[in-house]
């Protein structure tokens, strides 16, 4: 008698897990789906009503319009060049920076204090610095430049991987750097062959949230850039709302290929991804 | 080269590590610092090494001050506890690396390595990595990391202690031939009495950042210096009892037991006013389970067979002592029994600055 109230129980509360993850699913993808249909119907399709679940017929118009002859593969290129470098340069810095912290001993009361100055940061609401920023620039002629932007997304990102490699260097026993030193390493070179090479798995973690972190940052683009030789993907997209009309399908094709880099070098990392969160989990 | 620190203080903000030391290692000689946890010992060798700069003292290696030279400039070597191999590299790659970094060439570099490994037994394990190998073989990689590029000075932090037992014993006949053999000065850190007794010229014993005694092994354990380096080094650990001298009787006094002793107040300037520590190793005392005169009269407490002696545990008033028996010898709890001192061996420690008092 026992035994088959358990299996019931049992069954019916894995169907309820499973339907809950099912719920959840479509809620989160739902979105990312419809866009992509969108981007492939006609203009009719994308106003009929009942809406369509999926585009009676394939078009590329879209595609073709929202690519040739616009701006579009422009801001993308500035895209990748603005956030690929600040994250170059974020993960450099903040690499130094980490492993500084990490290893060296400094007072517990500076250690407090230069941690909370990291987390502050993140406290400020950006729109709070963006005119100060925008007056600044304009007098140090930074305005619509890559190298204004860059500044600003290292800014963004720098404190995090700081932060974050400071956990991954933390992992490495000190023993092996002192190992490297006592045989004939200075610091950096023991840092360089010895303990990057076994934070691989965190460098990459890192480099992931920070990229993610300032590839869809619309704010600061909106305000510090002017021009299509500066303009990134996001406040490009955003064009497509027009005084008069919403390019609801050419919209729908950018944001498509547009989430088609950062998935990519995810699925190419995610191997690493896991790793290097749990990574410091356990001991 | 010879060692030599010079009244080197180490302190960590408020806890003094090392406290004015000051030793000298000559040339060739394996030196223990021996010393329980906490007691410097770590500290000094890694002061030696260059990772920790001293808050004050010199020290020299070869006649030449070292304090401003970093760890790579001064030709040392130092095997870890944890043997520190680099994870991502093969053991091959590991004994290289130091050889690496001085731009040796690459055949010149696996020449020197495959013969290091032949002779520590490791060379079949060249091209596996770390995590592959056994605690034994790891630390042979270590050894020979340190060896492949014949420094000045081998400094070693507890090497053997992640070994197992049986292991550890053979280890240390094997490193000691080591040592002599290539004729490096060592510096040896270790808790284990056992490993400092066999394996040194000479042992240092450490306690709170101070030197407490150093002296070849045998100083060590038959003139120890103070009660303290008397009880820390042989196990089981030398018997120590609180007397007074009764100038009358010509006896030592203690609790529960009056032991005459004539040639011991002869060879000892003692006064009747002070307390003393009476000090006698285990094995200088002979178990008897008959009366003899000038014994100390006590009671069986345990016995415990090793095989090949029995340690006996004896009550004397409230002390307990122990002493080596013969291996056959067999006795209930609370039997009646006599312990005969070895007068020669006996060894007198002031109570209050806990030092040796000397013979005449």
């Amino acid at each position: 008698m026992d035994t088959r109230r358990f299996e019931w129980s049992n069954i019916i509360g894995t169907a309820i897990k499973y339907a809950v993850l099912l719920l959840i699913m479509v809620i989160v993808l739902f979105p990312i789906y419809w866009m992509v249909i969108t981007s492939f119907k006609g203009r009719l399709e994308l106003t009929t009503y009942p809406p369509t679940l999926f585009p009676k017929n394939i078009i590329l118009d879209n595609y073709r319009d929202a690519f040739s002859d616009s701006d579009i593969p422009r801001y993308m290129l500035n895209s990748v060049i603005v956030v690929g470098v600040s994250t170059l340069i974020s993960l450099f810095f903040g690499t130094l920076a980490g492993y500084s912290l990490a290893r060296f001993a400094f007072t517990p009361t500076f250690k407090r204090q230069i941690s909370f100055w990291i987390l502050s940061t993140r406290m400020i609401p950006p729109i709070v610095t963006i005119i100060p920023i925008f007056l600044i620039y304009r007098n140090l002629q930074l305005l619509n430049t890559y190298a204004g932007m860059i500044i600003v997304y290292v800014g963004f990102t720098l404190p995090f991987t700081t932060w974050m490699m400071r956990a991954f260097v933390r992992e490495v026993p000190v023993d092996l750097e002192e190992a490297a030193m006592v045989d004939g390493d200075t610091r950096l070179t023991a840092l360089l062959r010895i303990v990057l090479p076994l934070t691989a798995p965190g460098l990459v973690a890192t480099a992931i949230f920070s990229l993610i972190l300032v590839w869809n940052e619309f704010l600061f683009a909106l305000i510090l850039t002017t021009t299509s030789a500066t303009i990134t993907l996001p406040v490009g997209i955003s064009g497509f709302v027009s005084q008069f009309e919403v390019l609801w399908g050419q919209m729908s094709a950018v944001g498509t290929v547009a989430i088609i880099p950062i998935l990519i070098f995810t699925l190419a990392v995610q191997r690493y991804l896991v790793r290097g969160l749990t990574l410091g989990a356990v001991k | 080269m010879d060692v030599q620190y010079e009244h080197l203080t180490k302190k960590f903000g408020a806890v003094t590590a090392l406290d004015d030391f000051t030793l000298h290692v000559p040339d060739g000689d394996f030196l223990v610092l021996l010393g329980p946890s906490g007691c410097g010992k770590t500290t000094a060798l890694r002061c030696l090494a260059g990772l920790e700069k001293p808050t004050s003292g010199i020290i020299r290696i070869g006649g030449k001050v070292v304090n401003r030279l970093q760890p790579r400039d001064r030709d040392v070597a130092l095997v870890f506890q944890s043997y520190a191999l680099y994870p991502q590299m093969t053991v091959g790659n590991n004994i290289m690396y130091p050889l690496r970094i001085r731009h040796i060439p690459k055949e010149e570099r696996l020449r020197m390595a495959h013969d290091v490994a032949r002779r520590l037994e490791i060379d079949a394990l060249f091209d596996r990595r770390p995590n592959q190998l056994s605690g034994g073989q790891r630390q042979r990689v270590a050894l020979a990391r340190a060896i492949v590029r014949n420094p000045n000075v081998f400094l070693m932090d507890e090497p053997l202690s992640n070994l197992d037992a049986r292991l550890r014993v053979n280890m240390r006949a094997e490193l000691k031939h080591l040592q002599k053999t290539l004729g490096t000065t060592t510096v040896y850190v270790t808790h284990d009495q056992a490993e400092a007794m066999t394996m040194a010229d000479r042992i240092a014993v450490m306690r709170d950042g101070r030197l407490e005694q150093v002296g070849t092994p045998d100083e060590i354990y038959f003139s120890p210096e103070t009660v303290y380096v008397a009880g820390f080094v042989g196990s089981p650990a030398m018997n120590l009892l609180n007397v007074r001298v009764d100038s009358a009787s010509r006896a030592l006094v203690g609790d529960g037991f009056s032991l005459s002793a004539t040639s011991v107040l002869e060879a000892h300037a003692v006064d009747e006013t002070k307390h003393y520590i009476l000090g006698v190793r285990p094995e200088h005392l002979t178990l008897s389970l008959e009366a003899h005169p000038g014994s100390i009269a006590g009671a069986v407490y345990a016995v415990e067979p090793m095989g090949n002696e029995t340690l006996v545990y004896v009550k004397v008033g409230q002390s307990t002592l122990v002493a080596r028996a013969d291996a056959m010898l067999r006795a209930a709890v609370n039997t009646p029994c006599w312990l005969e001192i070895r007068e020669d061996r006996l060894l007198l420690f002031d109570a209050e600055t806990e030092r040796r008092v000397p013979r005449r």
